[in-house]
């Protein structure tokens, strides 16, 4: 094996309490495509963070070419040559394909040469086997053209090594195939490729090296012609993959509480249409982009339906405002805690008490702030979050803990239908147990569940019954027993068609 | 309407632009006698002139997600001191005196830029404070006496006068030429200086240019001491127009800058917007205001509640305008 171009040695950093890496080490040679994989929260995105310049290391050495470096900032990593595409492409969107490419460029001159920016921009598009127009603007892009938008900018900066993060989590089967096609033609001219992603046939198609990171920690580096499928997820959750897939058993059907039938939102999804029992938990499983979050908005009257009937409980109702969707029971808890779910620089009560805030009255309107403590103090110790008392303020707990803060903060509106956007998204591993323990606990009491989640394992945990949504289309109901990973996938990318709904 | 759909939308709001402005001197022609005048021309031409460095300063500063509302009193403080210091010195080099008053706009700039872009204070506190600290500075300094054109050399004073052309009647001043050339400059450096760009990147996604190794903080400075530099410059043309300078000079200013950027099509979120469309946005709010001046419909005092009336409006336009358009390519989830 060649002598490796870029090295990590016992690199650890910590933010506050919690030790995001510690003694992570690992190399990367010339043309050869990495894998990283690891658990939500192993610490793959700090590290990129480190090898980015973003964040500096508490511990540890970078070797480049066989030197220490101290890569200070993103220019110096620019610098040496390093460059990293994200699952959210890096463009700006009132800039051209063009402009964006060259856009980190210093020595092309003074002066703007349109002409040899177009010319150099296409040969560089050429040179990945794809074809884009290099005039259009970046806001009228898709997420694959962005990245590659992103991957020709890091290749005229002479990349060397090429951090991919999720690169395909968005992407559809055909955009996914094209990826890989450019990572492999990356490899063929020498660059480095770090392929971070959670989908392990992919890493099996192209990847030559696979590691594997665990709470922070370095697992394993291995060829990957001597890991298995089975004994990567083993060395992902740390624990046999039988123990993995355990699941309560399905809820019998209650009564039919949310019956949605023919939902539209003008030129965002149509068509949906489904039933939602008391103590079932429906998924709504589908790539980021396939419009699922945006039915959940629609049910909670966010952004509210076009077309189509939604009745609770058997009584056809209209939901235009967050207000009436909450007036029939109806919660819902964001995935953007920082901007859809919760005051950070309030206490936990305050967060808590915020929707319900009516049964908090005394005379007068004054709020009866005893009232509001003894409400939170319960749910502290109902959902264990983590904190002194109540008076935390929310923006200091960790994301485990605020996502419990907004749970509360819905429950104690008496939800009869809760629904969850990525209810664990970006919490660490303990955490994300004890938030399904939580939600599978509340539809054992009869709340009817509806979870938006990406992460496949989740569904497969959580649901009763999985609903697969393609670019705004209901591809089909399942129900969890005929459900597998590979069958849910296939629909959701677009590789299997319109299946039957059961 | 299918035909539209092949000009980029800024192209399209260009247009738009021109069009009301045009419609807006109709109008204002069967409004008011003797309006399409040699007079009506200068008044607002040299009105123009003062405005348009301000707007110009203020386009880039807006284009990187920030606002300028210092640059009224900066307008100010320049008009004053310079107009003090020439006072001094009268054999001083019009060439010089010029360049003097835009680096003591661009020093009073980059107080502004190191606050936001070092001290992290959003622009819009940083220079509400300097709006009121550089007026009260001036009022100090200035004993409340007057700046008169007594004190001033004879070029300075009678420059306001001077036409760099004439034709039929109708005349371009050097003041008004003045504030061309800076828009005429800007127009090029924004659309052909590399280093340009930075400043659409930056208002455009500042965690992407983070990313592409762009040094915003430096960026989102120098944008301030450019739209310093323009408040100087501006300074100096109100020097030279009025001759008589008092501590209100430049006042309500700001308003007017931002008027004239948002109406020219700046994205009040950053990352975009043309000289072009500046320079058509302070003619039109300058045409307005000046005209409604001589309207007898309506009280003069209504001049500042339009103006706020179009900064609204613009904004309005442009936001429904991005949403319809960004639904049309589907955002994400």
């Amino acid at each position: 094996m060649p002598a490796p171009i870029l090295e990590l040695r016992n690199i650890s950093k910590s933010f506050a309490m919690t030790a995001a890496l510690s003694d992570v080490t690992f190399d990367v040679v010339p043309g050869e495509i990495h894998a990283i994989v690891g658990e939500n929260g192993a610490g793959k995105s700090t590290l990129i963070k480190i090898m980015t310049g973003v964040y500096q290391p508490d511990g540890g050495e970078i070797l480049w070419e066989g030197m220490p470096v101290s890569i200070r900032h993103t220019q110096a990593a620019q610098a040496l040559g390093i460059a990293a595409i994200f699952q959210e492409p890096m463009v700006f969107p009132d800039l051209d394909v063009a402009e964006n490419i060259f856009i980190s460029h210093r020595d092309r001159g003074t002066f703007m040469d349109w002409g040899k920016l177009y010319a150099d921009a296409d040969a560089l598009i050429k040179q990945l086997g794809v074809a884009l127009d290099a005039h259009r603007p970046a806001s009228g892009l898709t997420l694959a053209e962005q990245q590659t938008v992103e991957i020709a900018r890091a290749l005229s900066l002479k990349v060397k090594v090429l951090i991919m993060d999720e690169p395909t989590a968005s992407l559809s089967a055909h955009e996914v195939e094209r990826l890989l096609s450019i990572a492999r033609t990356l490899k063929a001219q020498g660059v480095s490729v770090l392929y971070i992603s959670h989908r392990l046939d992919e890493i099996f198609r192209v990847a030559d090296r696979v590691t594997v990171l665990r709470d922070g920690k370095h697992i394993s580096t291995k060829p990957i012609a001597a890991v298995t499928h089975e004994a990567l997820v083993k060395d992902m959750v740390g624990r046999a993959i039988d123990t993995f897939a355990v699941k309560t058993k399905a809820n019998p059907h209650g009564d039919t509480v949310l019956s949605v039938k023919g939902l539209v939102r003008q030129g965002v999804f149509s068509d949906v249409s489904f039933d939602l029992h008391a103590g079932e938990v429906l998924c709504f499983a589908g790539l980021v982009g396939s419009r699922r979050t945006d039915v959940g908005l629609a049910l909670f009257g966010v952004e509210p339906a076009t077309g189509g009937e939604i009745s609770v409980a058997g009584k056809a109702v209209r939901i235009i405002s967050p207000q009436q969707a909450m007036e029939q029971g109806i919660a819902y808890v964001s995935e953007d805690r920082r901007k859809l779910g919760l005051a950070m620089t309030l206490p936990i009560f305050s967060n808590i008490s915020l929707p319900s805030l009516a049964r908090f009255l005394k005379a007068f309107g004054w709020i009866d702030r005893t009232a509001e403590r003894k409400v939170a103090e319960s749910y502290r110790e109902r959902l264990s979050i983590r904190s002194p008392n109540t008076e935390t303020h929310v923006g200091k707990l960790s994301g485990g803990n605020q996502q419990k803060v907004m749970l509360a903060k819905w429950l104690e509106t008496k939800p009869r239908i809760l629904i969850f956007d990525e209810p664990t998204r970006g919490i660490d591993v303990g955490a994300k147990a004890e938030v399904h323990n939580i939600m599978r606990a509340l539809a054992k009491e009869g709340v009817a569940i509806i979870a938006i989640s990406s992460d496949l394992p989740e569904v497969l945990a959580l649901a009763d019954r999985v609903l697969v949504m393609r670019e705004g289309r209901q591809m089909g109901i399942f129900d969890i027993a005929d459900c597998t990973q590979e069958s849910v996938m296939a629909l959701a990318t677009g590789q299997q068609e319109l299946a039957k709904a059961s | 309407m299918e035909s539209l759909r092949k000009f980029h939308p800024q192209t399209l709001r260009l247009i738009a632009l021109a069009l009301v402005l045009v419609l807006t001197v109709v109008f204002f022609t069967s409004q008011i006698d003797n309006y399409f005048s040699p007079r009506m021309l200068n008044r607002i031409t040299s009105s123009v002139a003062v405005i348009l460095p301000i707007a110009i300063g203020q386009a880039i500063v807006v284009m990187t997600r920030n606002i300028d509302l210092s640059v009224g009193s900066l307008v100010g403080i320049v008009a004053y001191v310079m107009g003090g210091f020439i006072g001094q010195h009268q054999g001083i080099n019009p060439a010089v005196f010029v360049v003097l008053c835009m680096l003591l706009g661009a020093f009073c700039g980059a107080i502004n830029g190191v606050l936001v872009s070092y001290g992290r204070v959003p622009s819009i506190i940083v220079t509400l404070g300097t709006l009121a600290l550089f007026r009260t500075y001036l009022v100090e300094y200035s004993e409340a006496r007057t700046i008169t054109t007594d004190s001033l050399p004879k070029w300075l004073v009678d420059l306001p006068s001077a036409s760099v052309v004439e034709f039929g009647g109708f005349d371009i001043r050097v003041i008004v030429g003045l504030a061309v050339l800076a828009a005429l400059v800007a127009w090029l450096a924004l659309t052909r200086l590399r280093a340009a760009r930075q400043f659409y990147a930056v208002g455009s996604n500042p965690d992407a240019a983070v990313f592409a190794s762009i040094n915003e903080a430096r960026v989102v400075l120098i944008a301030f001491m450019i739209s310093g530099a323009m408040a100087g410059l501006a300074g100096f043309i109100f020097l030279a127009k009025f001759g008589n300078i008092t501590v209100v000079a430049g006042l309500g200013f700001e308003l007017k800058s931002v008027a004239a950027v948002v109406v020219g099509g700046v994205n009040i979120f950053g990352g975009s917007g043309s000289i072009v469309g500046v320079v058509l946005g302070t003619v039109l709010v300058d045409v307005i205001d000046n005209s409604l001046i001589r309207w007898a419909v309506v009280s003069e005092f209504w001049r500042e509640a339009l103006l706020g009336l179009l900064i609204m409006l613009a904004v309005t336009a442009d936001t429904l305008m991005t949403r319809s358009f960004g639904r049309l390519r589907g955002s994400q989830n």
